[in-house]
């Protein structure tokens, strides 16, 4: 028993002259879970593959069990004490099966007994509420339900060891939260050791120890505080008037500076809290022009997320945050002009109605955010509103026109960038650029300078003459953009724009759409489901089954979640389990795990404080700490969600 | 090996095989739909080609000659033509493929003895057609020729005009047809187009069976597991040989019942050359699916390496011995060329083991050649 549950040492994997991992290492302890945290290509998937013995590596040790996995012989050894979930939503599952023939399926390949499969089966299907839905095919289940059914097939031989490679990416947060509920209760209650990957930075925290991952070089492991820890530094948020001002002269001397909605966000690195405040004020006053003085108010000083210590590493390894964008460049005058206006959007495909009397309004130079889960009826809006789909009913105006009845003029007025970045592989930089001009019509030298102007704003100097296909995700994405925007739009459709994208990538992504809204005055309709990304948007409207059920600023919805479900504290306890069980005793309705901490709102924080770690106590559980954490979007999404699906069953 | 799992890999196959429309199409539908849309389309016969005649003698031994024509089973009049001119446009159009032009004076030479020349114009887009076609019209000439002889002769010899025939062709030809006695093509074809089918068919439904998990994902599943090669390749494949067996009996049926092939051999020999056969090309998919990673790349494939072989070296069209020496060497190392043999065998010719034992061994070292190769490529820890 004394060997790890993984072991792995210089660990190279290469696909043809692509270097996918380059020297990586970790240790995974027994009853760990470990958390592998990356974008796509980060060579995550390689290394599981390789752990699973799935995949022939080129170099370094892997040891699971203390078996060396250097051959098929040797990794046959240890198959039938893991349980591999690959990556992909439900892909590794059979469409045409039902749910309990797909568990039998997977029991059976496992040689699970016939009597302990159907004990197991009744155990993990009770578990993930599926049990109601047996006779049902896969194809017909939703993303939350296909994840569930994915792991419980994953567990259904009892693997001492479950290696699932981003089993969150892709669905809803409330289902996310779901799963990592489950997946908890379960490795807890069987001593399981987990490897998980995910693209979600902000789910770092489910874990027990991680390490990050960044073009196939691990760049810090441990536990998400010790990693936290690594960088010290202050994030502070506060507002600035005039934002548009403000934004570049920070940036230039805290490069991890982001424009969030009205708010910004800064992380002084190196600083504490007092002195991030200083350096903040010195920096805005010394370099204000005479005529113009910069209004701080709002201060919050916190500790930084890790995403921000992930920048900060990234950064000190060479990694540049700057864009070409003229940073002195005039804010667009503030204007109260309608730049889409949806009212009563609805479309009814048979008895559904993928969208029902959606209505919201975006004010040119406004980044508007339409959130909810897949199937929740974002993508038909966006179509109807770009002029793809006729409504139903309701209308949908953009620039100024009714969609059902514009003509080429308005739509050369649209810009879209859709989930697939619809770029052509095979054609180089500057192809891509001047077949979209093309399209868009513009003349030869208006094409030339457009296309300059996008390889400047995209970073992609050097790469003109590259294949898109070959393109790093990041610069592929800035391409698509770039190709949205040769036609100079005024108003511009995002439709998952940043899936798979490191966070590098993210944020230069997303100075340019805040330079793009500010400076030119361009209205931006993005929706993702990066609930870390909706704070970056002015307003927010929250889909939900076809309806929208919340319009408002990320702000304003997070202090809405306040005054009606309260704070949220973090415990930190010895056996999280049984804490987040004991705090259900007493009345707590919204307690999570993550990782070793536990999650819960509270109404009345302050006193719950101090009389939580008593309370806990009395059950025989050590409480190390208990803090205030600030609400994320995701906390605001799920709660309402929940609160819906409740009164959706309550109602029905 | 572990019977559960073979029999739980099976299971599942064949669950997702009749549950998938377009799987459930292919495996079911499509051979017999091929059968049929083959059968009544690719007949080689030559029959009821549609002829005119310009007849500028107008007379009665003219529209005698021209009788003969008219009245053979292989052409259909369509009508006297005025003259060659409006015959152009009836060839152009297709609506004949053949055209007599009776010149002038055929009668008046005919009576004095001398050559009398008749004009036949063919259509000659399709060179088999067009030798099948000349042929019928050489021989109804001949014919004519010859009874024109006899009749002369006897009036001249006054002999009778038996008598005379025999004096005239003294050799008498007695052709007897072996095997397909009515000389009809869709005798001959309707089993050569089981192995055409049984050709296309299993590869694909087999390589694309397979792609389909390398493609979503699901052979992840099988990595991951104990499941040894020899166990997944028998659950994964024991559904597509079974349902490309009972096709083979269907399509059986089809030819002897609805097309009417006579099948004169040991159907226990034929059946068990067919599941032979099958386990040979159900291989042959089975080793495509292993060297590409799509299914797009698989039915590309697949149909590449099934028809050309057993479309062009197989004996359906060209008879082997007519190939070139370079294709009748390809021919010999494909399976088609052997089954072609065995099916030709057993329906037209009743022979079975003592004439076939070698066609047998070579597909069953097919079969066992390809499944060991298919196994040998398959890897549970790929490279990529």
């Amino acid at each position: 028993m004394s060997a790890p549950a993984i072991r792995v040492e210089d660990f190279i994997k290469r696909y043809g002259k692509r270097v996918a991992a380059d020297g990586l290492a970790l240790t995974v302890q027994r009853g760990e879970i470990y958390g592998l945290v990356g974008a796509d290509g980060a060579g995550k998937s390689s290394l599981m593959k390789s752990v699973a013995g799935v995949l022939a590596h080129d170099g370094g040790t892997v040891e699971v069990f203390g078996t060396v996995i250097d051959s098929e012989r040797a990794a046959e050894k240890v198959k039938q004490r893991i349980g591999f979930l690959p990556q992909g939503l439900g892909l590794n599952l059979y469409p045409d099966l039902s749910i309990e023939e797909n568990v039998d399926f997977f029991g059976r390949l496992r040689g699970v007994p016939g009597a302990k499969l159907a004990e197991r089966k009744n155990m993990l299907l009770g578990m993930t509420r599926l049990d109601a839905f047996r006779s049902r095919p896969m194809r017909q289940l939703s993303g939350g339900m296909k994840q569930k059914l994915g792991l419980v097939c994953t567990l259904i031989h009892e693997p001492e060891l479950v290696i699932l490679d981003e089993p969150t990416t892709g669905v809803d947060p409330v289902s996310r939260r779901d799963f990592w509920a489950i997946l908890g209760k379960l490795l807890e209650e069987k001593g399981i050791t987990a490897l998980v990957s995910t693209a979600y930075l902000d789910e770092a925290d489910r874990f027990h120890r991680v390490s990050l991952f960044h073009e196939g070089k691990v760049m810090g492991e441990g536990t998400p505080a010790e990693l936290i820890a690594r960088v010290p530094g202050t994030l502070a948020l506060f507002r600035a008037e005039p934002q548009a001002d403000a934004l570049p002269r920070l940036k230039a001397q805290f490069p991890q500076t982001e424009a969030m909605g009205a708010w910004l966000r800064v992380f002084a690195e190196g600083l504490d809290a007092a002195q991030a405040r200083a350096a903040v004020d010195t920096c805005l006053a010394a370099s204000a022009p005479a005529d113009t003085t910069i209004h701080l108010s709002d201060w919050f000083a916190r500790e930084p997320e890790l995403e921000d210590v992930f920048v900060a590493m990234l950064r000190q390894r060479g990694a540049r945050l700057n864009t070409s964008l003229p940073a002195d460049a005039p804010a667009a005058a503030p204007t109260s002009t309608l730049a889409i206006e949806a009212t009563g959007l609805t479309r009814v495909f048979g008895d559904f109605r993928a969208a029902d009397a959606v209505s919201f309004a975006v004010p040119q130079g406004e980044i508007f955010g339409l959130l909810g889960a897949n199937g929740a009826g974002k993508t038909t809006v966006i179509k109807m509103l770009t002029g793809i789909l006729k409504p139903s009913s309701g209308a949908g105006r953009v620039a100024g026109a009714d969609m059902r009845s514009a003509g080429l003029a308005i739509k050369e007025r649209i810009g879209y960038m859709s989930q697939a970045f619809s770029l052509y592989h095979d054609l180089s930089v500057v192809e891509n650029i001047r077949l979209y001009a093309g399209i868009y019509g513009l003349d030869d030298r208006r094409a030339r300078q457009r296309s300059d102007w996008v390889i400047g704003m995209a970073g992609l100097a050097g790469f003109e003459n590259d294949a898109a296909g070959r393109l790093p995700m990041g610069l592929r994405q800035r391409l698509a953009l770039g190709c949205a925007l040769v036609h100079e739009p005024r108003v511009l459709f995002l439709d998952e724009p940043t899936s798979g994208v490191d966070p590098i990538g993210r944020r230069m992504f997303w100075d340019i759409l805040f330079h793009l809204s500010r400076r030119e005055g361009v209205a931006i309709l993005v929706t993702t489901h990066y609930m870390s990304e909706a704070e970056h948007c002015d307003h927010l409207a929250l889909m939900f089954a076809g309806r929208v059920v919340a319009d408002a600023s990320p702000e304003a919805m997070k202090q809405a979640l306040i005054a009606s479900a309260g704070q949220l504290l973090e415990l930190r306890v010895d056996r999280p389990v049984p804490a987040q069980n004991a705090l259900r005793d007493a009345g707590f309705a919204n307690v999570a795990l993550h990782g070793r901490a536990v999650h819960l709102l509270s109404r009345e924080a302050d006193t719950d404080r101090e009389r939580l770690p008593a309370l806990l106590d009395k059950a025989g559980i050590a409480v190390q700490s208990v803090g205030l954490r600030p609400l994320s979007m995701e906390d605001v999404f799920v709660q309402r969600i929940t609160a819906l699906e409740d009164a959706g069953r309550r109602s029905p | 090996m572990n019977g559960q799992r073979i029999v739980a890999l099976a299971w599942k196959e064949w669950r997702e095989i009749i549950r998938d429309r377009l799987f459930f199409a292919l495996a079911f539908v499509v051979p017999a739909m091929l059968m049929l849309l083959f059968g009544y389309g690719l007949t080689l016969d030559v029959e009821n080609l549609p002829f005119a005649v310009v007849d500028y003698d107008k007379t009665a031994a003219s529209r005698d000659y021209a009788y003969r024509f008219i009245s053979s089973r292989y052409f259909a009049f369509q009508g006297y033509a005025a003259d060659e001119h409006d015959v152009d446009a009836l060839l152009a159009d297709n609506k004949v493929r053949m055209v007599l032009v009776i010149p002038p004076r055929f009668d008046e030479r005919l009576g004095r003895g001398e050559p009398a020349p008749v004009q036949v114009l063919i259509d000659g887009t399709f060179p088999e057609r067009t030798q099948t076609s000349m042929g019928y019209v050489a021989a109804i000439n001949s014919a004519v020729s010859l009874d024109n002889m006899a009749h002369a002769l006897s009036r001249v010899r006054g002999i009778p005009l038996a008598e005379a025939r025999q004096r005239v062709q003294p050799i008498k030809l007695e052709v007897r047809y072996l095997y397909n006695q009515s000389v009809k093509s869709i005798w001959s074809l309707a089993p050569k187009l089981i192995m055409l089918i049984m050709m296309l068919s299993p590869p694909f439904l087999t390589a694309v069976g397979v792609v389909r998990e390398k493609e979503s994902g699901s052979i992840f599943n099988i990595y991951s597991s104990t499941v040894s090669p020899g166990e997944f390749l028998l659950g994964k494949l024991a559904p597509y040989v079974a349902i490309s067996i009972a096709n083979a009996m269907f399509l059986w049926l089809l030819a002897t019942w609805l097309f009417g092939a006579p099948f004169k051999g040991d159907p226990l020999f034929f059946a068990f050359a067919t599941v032979l056969y099958v386990i040979c090309t159900t291989g042959i998919g089975l080793v495509i699916s292993m060297l590409v990673q799509t299914q797009v790349a698989a039915m590309i494939v697949a149909s590449i390496v099934s028809i050309i072989p057993a479309v062009l070296y197989s004996g359906v069209l060209l008879p082997l011995p007519s190939l070139s020496p370079a294709a009748s060497m390809l021919a010999h190392a494909l399976p088609p060329m052997y089954y072609t043999n065995i099916v030709v065998g057993c329906f037209l010719k009743a022979v079975s083991w003592h004439a076939l034992w070698l066609e047998v061994l070579v597909l069953a070292a097919y079969a066992v050649g390809l499944f060991g190769l298919g196994y040998l490529l398959f890897t549970k820890r790929p490279r990529s």
